[in-house]
């Protein structure tokens, strides 16, 4: 996911979802999405990392669901009417849920608007990222869902 | 052709095949002169090379060829069975379970060519004819003459009764046409059966087909060489239905004639008065197409060898085999969850009905109703899933003889209960700890023939394997007269490998030590052997079947053997769970580990080594607070009864504490996933009614 010019040919296009998590606008590729829901009853699991918020019951299947806000360091969550959880669909995860403070929009990115991020092992936030996108309504950070997701040791 | 649509087909049934083959073999070495078994061995190595054939595996099929070559020479009486012949063929099988193993992995059947093998299949042919020539010779002799003889005949030597002397005489007075005709097959043909169908079906278009020899079954199921012949009626002239029969592919030949009234009648006079058969046989000739076989053989020779060919025929026993129906174990995956989806809506269904309190008596007997079908719906799909455990143990008898041979003891081993059923993925996973602990029981269970004298017990070795239904539970023992576990070898290993300390060795019970053995890194055999592993072994038998939910267990005693018990649910998708409340959230324990639910002063608690036990009729039964192991403030006032389910792990018991019991359910089980791995305790989660989850505890890991 680093090699963000490598991996979309310049002159291509690339979807995200525009996500909130406080003041910040991060983007989310729209290729990794699977659905998006309202915020729900979670059940709480037992004895897990504190980032994993329990499980809820999407169409009969029991998906895990996490709080970025906690994975990245931020403040807990507090629900709102905006509050989503963002179903993703990944490779080696399978199926599972972010919540989000609030979805704001979806915005095309010529490959060319989005810069990659240098790296810095000071900034905690920064590792979860992996590029910066230029839209219209201002700069993007670009998750990396993997690092996202990725379970802490 | 592309085959690659036929991959999976033929890997199952080459496993089938070779599976019976392993089996029949093994029986013919018990009992070398069984002519049913001959046969059967004959027809899977047959089928085999036919497949093989089919799908372009060239080396599998030179080498099933050779095997049923040896085969076809002991069934004609001209070689014996012999110990090395066995060794030899069980060769051939793992051979050719290679080749399917590279099928599987590769769809190429890879290099191997085999042919030591081969040339030792030669070799067991070149010797056994040797050998039996002299006496076969005589009796051989004028029965090849009288097939060779049979053979240009053709449909001459059809034989009829008197309903199809009637249909062909009625047809004969209408005026329309009956025919005969031989049909030849091209000796490099694969597929005999589908070319003898398109034949059929190009002759059905003009006649209609009275008599075929050998029978349209026969021929279906290849039974035949490269001839067969038919018997027609048809409005068509003779040449019409040769050409159409001809512009089949991979048909070498068809010649044909056209048979009068006399020939019709005399076919069944045949058999009263051979004598007048000559000359209608002589008659058909000259209507015979050139490129046909000789002219009629002298009728002498065909009165006799008619009916030879179908003699021979007859004796071939129809294997007898259910009507069944292959399906993808993924259609059957989906369907199962389907089941669990309607079990869901159901479940809401009867939580909207209580919830909205207007509930009138007509809407609970239709719940009910529904109710008993999404019950035995379930049910039935449970049994469609079901298979007995006959395909994983089968392979076990071979493993022991082969165990036998290089173990260099003397066992045996009996089984029982094969047709005890399990749930497919259950089965097919078993087999790996199963054969982990027989070859356990072979190589560190039983004592050499000497030792085994010594000890006043029989030479020969027992091992057995038992399996039963046991309620709701599959139980597989595996059994043997052997020397049974020695504790102190144990403890001193166990010692030596700072597996415990002197101390805690001191203080442990027989079962505790046992115990020990599923520890991982534990070997007890004196010299690792590539029989039974370096110490891989149990933990990861012990690790499987709890992955497949269930337990192992181990009885003892020295000198006289062990018994290694698996207990295994029947199902895993769908359960009667006891649901329960702690603090605000609900969560399922499985019905089947509940043993009592107590209702308990909060006085009778008592305190042993600083941890809460109570006394139940003479049993002292720990206390383990669900709210304090799953971090939820009780509800409870301290002062009120305790609710406590008691739960059972083989011979174990436990109290959980809970607050409320809020009643039975029928829960469908649904993976956390991998992702939620870390909590032990939680063993799934299921979808409750009004759509909340639920997590299901895992009474096993509490204990």
């Amino acid at each position: 996911m680093n090699e963000v010019e490598e991996l979309r040919p310049v002159g291509e296009t690339t979807q995200f979802i525009v996500i909130k998590l406080g003041d910040e606008q991060y983007g989310i590729d729209i290729k990794y999405i699977d659905n998006i829901v309202r915020m729900q009853h979670i059940t709480r699991v037992p004895k897990v990392d504190d980032y994993l918020k329990g499980v809820i019951n999407l169409r009969g299947e029991v998906i895990p669901v996490m709080s970025i806000r906690i994975k990245m360091g931020l403040e807990r969550d507090v629900e709102t009417k905006s509050s989503r959880i963002i179903i993703l669909k990944l490779e080696q995860q399978g199926t599972i849920g972010v919540i989000v403070d609030e979805v704001r929009e979806v915005v095309t990115l010529e490959n060319d608007r989005i810069e990659k991020v240098a790296y810095d092992s000071k900034d905690e936030k920064a590792n979860f990222l992996c590029g910066v996108g230029k839209s219209d309504g201002g700069l993007i950070s670009l998750l990396d869902l993997n690092a996202v997701v990725l379970e802490s040791v | 052709m592309d085959v690659s649509q036929y991959l999976e087909i033929f890997l199952d049934e080459t496993n089938e095949h070779l599976q019976n083959l392993n089996t029949q073999i093994l029986s013919l070495e018990q009992d070398p002169e069984n002519m049913d078994t001959i046969n059967e061995i004959f027809r899977a190595a047959h089928s085999l090379k036919g497949m093989a054939g089919t799908m372009g595996y060239k080396r599998m099929q030179t080498l099933t060829h050779d095997m049923e070559n040896v085969f076809s020479e002991v069934r004609n009486g001209n070689i014996k069975v012999k110990a090395d012949m066995i060794d030899v063929l069980f060769q051939c099988l793992d051979a050719l379970e290679e080749y399917n193993t590279n099928i599987r992995e590769s769809s190429d059947e890879g290099t191997n060519d085999n042919g030591a093998l081969i040339k030792r299949l030669n070799d067991i042919m070149s010797g056994g004819a040797g050998d039996s020539a002299a006496q076969a010779g005589q009796e051989q002799a004028p029965q090849a003459k009288a097939v060779e003889a049979a053979a240009p005949e053709g449909f001459a030597g059809i034989k009829l009764n008197e309903s199809q002397q009637s249909v062909l005489n009625e047809a004969l007075k209408q005026g329309k046409g009956v025919y005969g005709l031989t049909v030849k097959v091209q000796e490099s043909c694969i597929l005999k059966a589908a070319r003898a169908f398109l034949v059929f079906k190009a002759i059905e278009d003009t006649s209609e087909i009275i008599v075929s020899d050998p029978s349209s079954q026969d021929i279906e199921d290849e039974k035949f060489e490269q001839h067969f012949s038919l018997i027609i009626v048809s409005e068509a002239e003779l040449d019409e239905v040769l050409t159409a029969a001809r512009a089949v592919s991979e048909i070498e030949d068809v010649s044909g004639g056209v048979l009068s009234a006399e020939d019709v009648g005399t076919a069944v006079t045949e058999e009263s008065h051979a004598a007048e058969t000559e000359e209608p046989v002589a008659e058909t000739a000259p209507v015979q197409t050139p490129a046909e076989t000789p002219a009629a053989p002298p009728a002498e020779a065909a009165q006799t060898p008619a009916p030879a060919p179908a003699a021979k025929k007859a004796p071939v026993n129809k294997p007898v085999v259910n009507r069944t129906v292959r399906v993808d174990i993924e259609k059957l995956d989906t369907l199962m969850n389907l089941v669990s989806e309607l079990i869901i809506a159901k479940n809401s269904l009867v939580s909207a009905s209580a919830m909205s309190g207007n509930s009138s008596q007509a809407v609970n007997e239709q719940i009910e109703y529904l109710e008993s079908v999404t019950t035995s719906l379930h049910e039935s799909v449970m049994k469609v899933r079901m298979v007995p455990i006959e395909s994983t143990v089968n392979k076990f008898p071979r493993m022991v003889r082969d165990l036998q041979k290089k173990l260099g003891k003397k066992m045996e081993l009996y089984m029982s209960g094969e047709e005890t059923e399990l749930d497919r993925t259950v089965v097919d996973q078993i087999g790996d700890p199963l054969m982990h602990l027989l070859r356990n029981s072979a190589d560190h269970g039983l004592e050499s023939a000497e030792v085994r004298k010594e000890r006043g017990k029989p030479e020969v070795g027992s091992i057995f394997l038992d399996a039963y239904q046991d309620g709701n539970n599959v139980v597989i023992e595996v059994r043997d007269d052997g020397n049974g576990i020695d504790t102190k070898a144990v403890k001193n290993k166990a010692i030596e490998r700072g597996v415990i300390t002197p101390e805690q060795g001191e203080a442990m019970s027989e079962k505790e030590i046992i115990d020990l053995l599923f520890n991982a890194g534990f070997s007890t055999a004196k010299v690792v052997s590539d029989v039974s592993g370096r110490g891989v072994g149990l933990d990861v038998v012990k690790s499987m079947i709890e992955s497949l939910s269930g337990e192992v267990e181990v009885k003892s005693k020295l000198g006289e053997g062990s018994t290694w018990t698996i207990r295994l649910p029947l199902t895993l998708a769908i359960i009667q769970a006891l649901m329960v409340e702690i603090g605000e959230e609900k969560y399922a324990i499985a019905l089947g580990s509940i043993q009592t639910i107590e209702d308990i002063l909060p006085s009778d608690v008592k305190l042993v080594q600083a941890k809460e036990v109570i006394q139940l009729r003479d049993l002292v039964i720990p206390l383990i607070r669900l709210n304090e192991i799953l971090d939820i403030p009780s509800r409870k006032d301290p002062e009120e009864n305790l609710v406590v389910v008691v739960v059972k792990k083989g011979d174990k018991l436990a109290g959980l504490v809970v607050d409320e019991l809020i009643g039975q359910q029928e829960i469908v089980i649904k993976s956390l996933g991998k992702y939620i791995s870390k909590c032990k305790i939680i063993s799934g989660a299921t979808v409750l009614g009004d759509g909340e989850v639920a997590l299901i505890l895992d009474a096993n890991s509490l204990i």
